[in-house]
Formats: C-alpha cells, sequence, structure tokens
C-alpha cells in the first residue's frame, strides 16, 4: 500500500495544497496539477531547471544529479531538483520560479495497462504518437516504439471551445463563415502540435530532431472533429443518408500539414469514424478493453459533450450515441468547470452537511461532472429535490451546497441539463439491451469511459439513475481509455487486424428509428435507479 | 367538488406521478364526472397552467416538461375511448420534423395537445422531405402542414419548410392547406416562421395547438 502525504507549495501568487503518494516526484505530481516547475529533460536530474526549495518535512535523500547541478549554498538552503525529490512525510515547498502558465497538463498513469510487444524493432523513425481528439479535451502521448516506453502524455483543452460548446455549433459557425474553415483545422492541428511539442521540451529537451524521428501519428476522436481536423466541411454530417455510414476522413493536403509540424517521416493517420455520429474513440475504447475477447455481454459508455454506447452480445457489437450536451463536462452547467484547480469533484454528507472536496484543495468556484453527479445524488437522498427533478422549496438563486459559497448554487435548470443527458443515455442503454435482447442481470461488465474519468461515484451514478442499477464489482471506471486504445493501435504489430475485424462486427443504431425510445427517455427523466430487469 | 379534482391531478401531474394522476380521474369518473369534462375542463387547463408557469420562470424545466405532456397525452387517449359519441375531429394535420432533423420531442408535446383539442393528427416521424408533407397531406385530406424543427440548418434549409411552400404554389394548394412551423430557432427570431414561407408558428405545445385550431376554423368559414 502506497502511503500519501500531503504537500503545502507556496508560490509568490498563491499557496495549494496537495495529496501526493509516496512513489510519485514533486515534478511529477506538479505536472499532473498544472502548476509546473520548469523542466528540460524527462525527469531524469540532467536539465537541472526544476530547482524547488524545501520548506518543512522529511524528504528522499539528495541524489547524485542534484550534488552535480546544485550549488553547495543552496544545497545547504533546502533547493533540490522536483525531479529527483519524493515525500517521506507530509511537508511544505516553495516554488520561486514556476514554468509559464500552460494548457496542457500531464496526467496520473496509475493503473494503466503498459503495452510490450516483443520483438518490435522499428529502424528509423521510431516515435509514434498518440492523439485522443475531443470535443472540449485533446489527450495525447508521445511512445518511443524500440523501447515500447511512453515518454509523457498531456491533456489539454480543445480551443475550438472558444467557437461553440457543443458540436454542431461549431459546425453551423464553419457554415456561416466559410473563411473559417481553415482557421478551424488550423486551430486544432496547432493545438495538437503545441501538445506534442510541450512533451518534447520538458520530457525530452529536444524538439526538432525528434519531430523528424516521428514515425506514426494515429488520431481517433469524434466525427466532427476528425472532419474538421481533415479539412472537411463536416457538410456529410448534416445529410442524414451519412449518418449510419463510416465517414472518411482524409486530409488531402498531407504533405503541407507534416511540412508544417515539421514532422517529414510521419504517418498521420486519422482512424475513420465509425459513423456520421459515433467517432473512432469509441472504437479505440473498444480495443483497450480486448472487448472481442469477451464471450460474455459488455456494455461500455463514453461520456461526453456526445456519448457513445457499445453493447457486445458475445458476437456483434450494438453501437449507437446520444447527445449529452454539455452537462457531462461540467461546462454546460450554471457553475460548470473541468476539472481544473477549485473544481468541486466530489461530495459527501456529513451530519446534514455537505462536504465538498476540490481539486487542489482550493476553496470551490463549481462543479465538475463527477462532483456534479454526487451533489444531485445527496440532494436527492436528503429530499431537498423530488423525482421530478424540481427543488422542494423555491431557490431562486440555486441551492447553495456552502451557504457562504455562490459558487456551490446548483439552479433548477442544471439539474434539468442534467436529467435530460442522463435520460437520453440511460435510455440509449436500455434501448441497445432490447434490440440485443440482453437483460442487465447477464451483463458481465459495464464500461465507464470518457469524461467522468476514475472520480466517478458509481453509488451516486446510480441513485440518480445514470447507470444500471448493477453489483459495483462489475462496474470499471476507465477515464482515458480512448487514448490507450490509440496507443495499442500504434504499438501492436497486428493492430490494423485487430481494428478492422473490430469494424466488420459494428452494427450502427440510429435511435431516432425507434419511436419507442421517446417513451423510454422520457421515463428515464426521473431522478430515481434504473432498475433495468435485474 | 371538481375543483378539488383539478387542484390534486394538477399536484400528481406536477409531480410527475402517473399512478396517482390516474387514480384521481378515476376517482372523478365514478363521482359522476363525463370524460368530456375530464378532457376538457381538466386536463387541457392544466396544461395550459404548466404552459404559464414554465413560461414565467427563467430556469426553463424542459424534463418536467415532457414527462407532464406524456402523462396528459395517455390520460386524453383513454379518455377518448370513453367518450359517450365519438369524440368530434375538427380537422386533421400532417406532422412531421424536417429532413435531416432527428429530433422528435418537441412534435410529442404537440401532438398531445393537438389530440386533447380534437383534431386529428397524422404523423410522419423525422427526418421527413418535403414532397411526402404535401403528399400525404393531400391523400389524407388533412388543412395543416406542421413541420418541427431544432436546429437552424433543418428550420432554413431548402429542403424544409421552403420547400414544402413552394410545392404547395406550385400544386395551387396555398388556400387549402396552411404551413405552420416550431421548434427552438423559431423561439430565437420570432420573424424566422416568415423567411420559411409558412404561415404561423408557436413556441410551445399549447400555443401550437391552439394556433392550429383557429387556422382550421378560419378556412372552414
Amino acid at each position: 500500500m502506497i502511503k500519501n502525504h500531503s504537500l503545502i507549495l507556496h508560490t509568490e501568487k498563491q499557496s495549494i495544497h496537495l495529496q501526493i503518494p509516496e512513489d510519485l516526484s514533486v515534478r511529477v505530481a506538479l505536472d499532473i496539477e498544472g502548476l509546473r516547475v520548469r523542466a528540460a529533460c524527462g525527469g531524469i536530474g540532467t536539465c537541472g531547471a526544476c530547482t524547488i526549495k524545501t520548506v518543512k518535512g522529511d524528504f528522499t535523500p539528495l541524489t547524485l544529479a542534484e550534488w552535480q547541478k546544485i550549488p553547495p549554498e543552496e544545497r545547504e538552503h533546502g533547493v533540490r531538483l522536483a525531479c529527483q525529490l519524493y515525500l517521506k512525510s507530509d511537508a511544505e515547498v516553495f516554488l520561486d520560479n514556476p514554468a509559464p502558465s500552460s494548457n496542457w497538463k500531464s496526467f496520473n498513469l496509475q493503473h494503466w495497462p503498459d503495452y510490450h510487444y516483443p520483438n518490435f524493432d522499428v529502424k528509423n523513425s521510431f516515435y509514434a504518437v498518440a492523439v485522443d481528439l475531443g470535443t472540449t479535451h485533446i489527450r495525447l502521448s508521445f511512445w518511443d516504439r524500440n523501447t515500447q516506453q511512453r515518454i509523457a502524455c498531456r491533456h489539454g483543452n480543445n480551443p475550438q471551445v472558444a467557437l461553440g460548446e457543443d458540436v454542431l455549433t461549431r459546425l453551423d459557425v464553419h457554415r456561416q463563415r466559410e473563411a473559417n474553415l481553415q482557421s478551424l483545422t488550423q486551430i486544432v492541428r496547432d493545438a495538437i502540435i503545441e501538445g506534442i511539442r510541450d512533451i518534447l521540451a520538458r520530457d525530452i529537451g529536444e524538439i526538432k530532431s525528434i519531430l523528424a524521428k516521428v514515425g506514426v501519428v494515429n488520431i481517433v476522436g469524434n466525427t466532427a472533429m476528425l472532419a474538421l481536423l481533415s479539412g472537411q466541411d463536416g457538410s456529410e454530417l448534416y445529410d442524414p443518408e451519412s449518418w449510419e455510414h463510416p465517414i472518411a476522413c482524409l486530409a488531402d493536403d498531407v504533405f503541407s500539414w507534416k511540412q508544417s509540424w515539421r514532422m517529414p517521416n510521419a504517418n498521420i493517420t486519422i482512424q475513420a469514424p465509425l459513423a456520421g455520429f459515433i467517432g473512432s474513440d469509441i472504437l479505440a475504447d473498444l480495443i483497450a478493453i480486448n472487448i472481442t475477447q469477451h464471450s460474455k455481454p459488455i456494455l461500455l459508455a463514453d461520456f461526453g459533450t456526445n456519448t457513445e454506447i457499445a453493447l457486445w452480445d458475445g458476437k456483434q457489437l450494438w453501437l449507437t450515441s446520444v447527445p449529452g450536451g454539455p452537462a457531462f463536462e461540467g461546462v454546460g452547467l450554471q457553475n460548470g468547470l473541468s476539472a481544473e484547480a477549485g473544481a468541486i469533484r466530489a461530495v459527501n454528507l456529513n451530519n446534514d452537511s455537505f462536504v465538498l472536496e476540490t481539486v487542489d484543495d482550493q476553496t470551490a468556484k463549481g462543479f465538475c461532472a463527477s462532483g456534479f453527479v454526487d451533489a444531485i445524488a445527496l440532494l436527492r437522498m436528503t429530499g431537498e429535490i423530488k423525482l421530478s427533478g424540481r427543488f422542494l422549496n423555491a431557490h431562486p438563486e440555486g441551492f447553495l451546497l456552502d451557504k457562504s459559497n455562490p459558487y456551490t448554487a446548483i439552479k433548477s435548470g442544471d439539474i434539468d441539463a442534467f436529467q435530460r443527458a442522463k435520460a437520453s443515455t440511460a435510455a440509449a442503454m436500455q434501448q441497445l439491451l432490447v434490440l440485443a435482447n440482453i437483460s442487465t442481470h447477464n451483463l458481465s461488465e459495464l464500461w465507464i469511459c470518457g469524461a467522468f474519468g476514475q472520480h466517478l461515484n458509481v453509488h451516486n451514478a446510480q441513485t440518480s439513475g445514470l447507470i444500471p442499477t448493477m453489483d459495483c464489482s462489475r462496474i470499471k471506471l476507465f477515464g482515458n481509455a480512448a487514448l490507450s486504445g490509440c496507443e495499442k493501435m500504434i504499438l501492436a504489430p497486428n493492430a490494423k487486424k485487430i481494428t478492422d475485424e473490430l469494424r466488420q462486427r459494428i452494427h450502427v443504431v440510429n435511435l431516432s428509428h425507434y419511436p419507442e425510445y421517446d417513451d423510454c427517455f422520457i421515463n428515464h427523466l426521473r431522478l430515481q435507479p434504473f432498475i433495468g430487469d435485474e | 367538488m371538481f375543483e378539488t379534482y383539478i387542484k390534486d391531478y394538477n399536484e400528481a401531474v406536477f409531480e410527475i406521478d402517473k399512478e396517482l394522476a390516474l387514480e384521481i380521474i378515476e376517482t372523478a369518473l365514478k363521482d359522476g364526472v363525463t370524460p368530456e369534462q375530464v378532457v376538457f375542463d381538466i386536463i387541457i387547463p392544466s396544461i395550459e397552467e404548466m404552459m404559464a408557469e414554465i413560461s414565467i420562470n427563467a430556469d426553463t424545466n424542459l424534463a418536467q416538461h415532457f414527462m407532464t405532456a406524456q402523462i396528459a397525452a395517455e390520460i386524453t387517449e383513454k379518455m377518448l375511448a370513453k367518450f359517450e359519441s365519438p369524440p368530434e375531429i375538427i380537422g386533421r394535420v400532417i406532422i412531421g420534423t424536417s429532413y435531416g432533423d432527428l429530433h422528435s420531442l418537441g412534435k410529442r408535446i404537440v401532438m398531445g395537445c393537438l389530440k386533447s383539442m380534437m383534431v386529428d393528427v397524422v404523423d410522419l416521424g423525422v427526418n421527413v422531405k418535403a414532397e411526402t408533407f404535401v403528399d400525404a397531406a393531400v391523400a389524407q385530406d388533412a388543412q395543416i402542414i406542421a413541420i418541427s424543427s431544432m436546429m437552424v440548418h433543418t428550420a432554413t434549409g431548402e429542403e424544409g419548410s421552403l420547400k414544402v411552400r413552394s410545392l404547395l404554389k406550385e400544386r395551387g394548394l396555398e388556400d387549402k392547406i396552411k404551413l405552420v412551423v416550431g421548434g427552438a430557432p423559431y423561439r430565437f427570431d420570432h420573424e424566422l416562421y416568415n423567411k420559411v414561407g409558412a404561415d404561423s408558428w408557436a413556441a410551445d405545445g399549447v400555443t401550437a395547438a391552439k394556433i392550429i385550431r383557429e387556422l382550421i376554423l378560419e378556412g372552414k368559414s
């Protein structure tokens, strides 16, 4: 069992509280939180840029790199290299000169599958990049295919969010201002390469020469985002005829694209979306969990602005998608946030008062999706919210979880947005189960991927009917499944075969062809458990 | 006594308690209230009251809207079956969502309200081509074509209302068949209905049903 210690990090502008496991260096922990130290090597102590001053607490002893890189007078004052520094007790440190703030953060790879494929020998261009392009976020990782090592990973916001929170608004912006077409394509391409360069600058310390050795860039994502990335205007997505068929996302300017990324040797692949409304991100999810290796039924949902759902019946895959709206990404709520500092990520009840758990232990600035799910479930439990989603008593300014903090307010419009998002998801799950003639009782596993990450409280999600009621041991959380599957596509020698086979087994379901879905949706609007037939 | 049914029914529907709402109606029927009274004096006023509440409340609760309309439509269906003489249908509407639009829920609410107001509805479903609307209206002898669009491009697109209008014109049907539209884009731009060639529009289900009723009655006179 790895111990956690609490760390107070002071800078000139702020102090933040963190919980850090003993086996994570201070640098890696800060990379995840987004308040980063300066760095120009992969955390092996060779650049000496990540200096930090210890103030209080026990730490691991100085390493050879620190003896070499830190002048004696600074060593005496407690200066260390954050990449060499591990906590042995609760501690305090001071960071004099943080790295400039960035859109990019590292993320914790604990509980991630590591891929090792023997005899994988790539002579040149052995670096590879995996990218999951989402509506609100971009996730990517950088690999050395020869050593089969993940050098680093990043996630950041998709800058297109500024042009519209949901997919259709963005496509509309596109349509109305055709001159924008290139800029929308360019915005997202620039963002991806910026994330890659951030890794190279901080985790390798070289950029240009490494970019030249990138042989593969594999990109999965939401259909509309991939269409925009490839330089299409997305007009195909407006045509109902194309909604149930794969959409080719081939860029006709690959050569100049590679040049602009300074990756002349890279084979940039956009994994074709499965249908007009089902991206290739869920394909990656399914590859990540080896779905076709299972003989028993499995349900998988990838939550996001567009929630995609897959049901494996042992032989074929039933796939559909529903609009989650921005409610599941936090951003669509009155006080909604992504999982940034100050976002309420969990809520607990202690003797009638709400205990808020925020990212970085900062004062609450709003809710991210997992915190909101908790809040709804607990307000329902205490009777503050009724079955219908209405408040027991009127709260024109919203219900304050913390009476002294207006950012903890939940408004009835927020509950309404959540009800519609969860009802469309639950009804879609139910519809697929009916079509495949499978009961929730027979599901061997339920996988929750996407927006909720690792933080979803499964019990609370079940209380409000977001996911079916079934034994928690059969429910698996895998936040970055799409990126993980995307990595597998660049590493596994038989990846293409697996991907092609999976594509053959897919049966796309357009729920608008099922009038009973509407009734099912309305029934699921109630804030009550989704019992199914278990 | 009658006021108690109205009050209890409203409460049950607002709390989306379908079983309780049905129970109250059953009791009312046992106590001698006619199915006609149930529809005209309990259900329709209740929908109107809900719409009024929704329109004054800035935090519009759509979920509530869907659930209540579903209950109202279901109870109306049950009552219609019990009417003494077959309900007098005042006219017929062809309804569907515009080409390229798969959002069916708004249409459902309008259908529920229309049925409660004794207007026969033929539902063509979602993603309906302009020709299909016009052909169906002629074949079914309908007075109204109602098109629901939830996205700007399906409301203003060339395959939607605009094409229905030009087909009506081409075939000389403009006097016989009126075109009504609804959906989110029309709520943002109150003149949009005009731009897409419609005769009228409405912001919610009850208003839509009322407008359609008026247009049918105008056509008859």
